[in-house]
């Protein structure tokens, strides 16, 4: 039985890439949020929400929050797939491996969706 | 796992701190505190640790490093540069 198919894109290559692509978006995204903090010691309220205000940093973060869920989902894939597995869990292994997919599925779309409402709600 | 559970914290903050001048000052007040210091220093620790051996995975797929020695050194490399950014990073928090 093939029990092993939910990688994110059905193509180990595409996910390698997609990897790749999203860490450069991810990075880019810590160095500068990383930077403005440090270069504004101190801000105020107005401050932090005018350059969350503005459209081109809403894009940016909303960039880097679906980079986030590729990112997270091959990740933690990576790792479910190589942890939780016959040979450590038993017969059950698929099962709960299913679930804690399923968990962190669901956990990206919370944070995804709500990322979204506080990036537009402003 | 720990990085996946902090981006909720994050969120949280970013949410709280840009839903009002009030919640924004409520956030500051909260990570005045010892204990939202340590929590915010060990995320951050986590994901220095993880851009630094990020890029290092991003540099051997350029073909550089990738021999048995070159694979060690850029190891402990990963190790010393996360190493000194989680200090700084403990700096600037403190």
């Amino acid at each position: 039985m093939v029990t092993n198919v939910t990688n994110f894109s059905r193509s180990g290559l595409y996910d390698w890439m997609a990897q790749r692509v999203s860490a450069v978006v991810l990075a880019a995204y810590t160095l500068f949020l990383l930077g403005y903090l440090l270069a504004n010691p101190g801000m105020s309220y107005a401050e932090w929400q005018g350059l969350f205000a503005q459209n081109w940093m809403r894009i940016f973060s909303l960039l880097s929050l679906v980079a986030l869920g590729a990112h997270a989902w091959i990740g933690l894939w990576a790792v479910t797939t190589d942890y939780l597995t016959p040979m450590s869990l038993g017969k059950w292994a698929t099962g709960v491996r299913f679930l804690v997919q399923a968990l962190c599925g669901i956990m990206m779309f919370v944070l995804f969706v709500w990322g979204v409402q506080i990036l537009w709600g402003i | 796992m720990i990085l996946f559970f902090g981006i909720a914290v994050l969120l949280w903050g970013l949410d709280k701190s840009l839903a009002s001048e009030q919640g924004f000052a409520e956030v500051k007040e909260c990570l005045s505190s010892p204990l939202a210091k340590l929590v915010i220093w060990g995320l951050l620790s986590g994901l220095m640790y993880h851009l630094t051996a990020g890029i290092r995975h991003l540099i051997m797929d350029l073909g550089i490093g990738e021999t048995l020695e070159g694979g060690r050194q850029g190891a402990k490399l990963v190790f010393i540069i996360s190493a000194v950014l989680i200090v700084l990073m403990g700096v600037w928090i403190w």
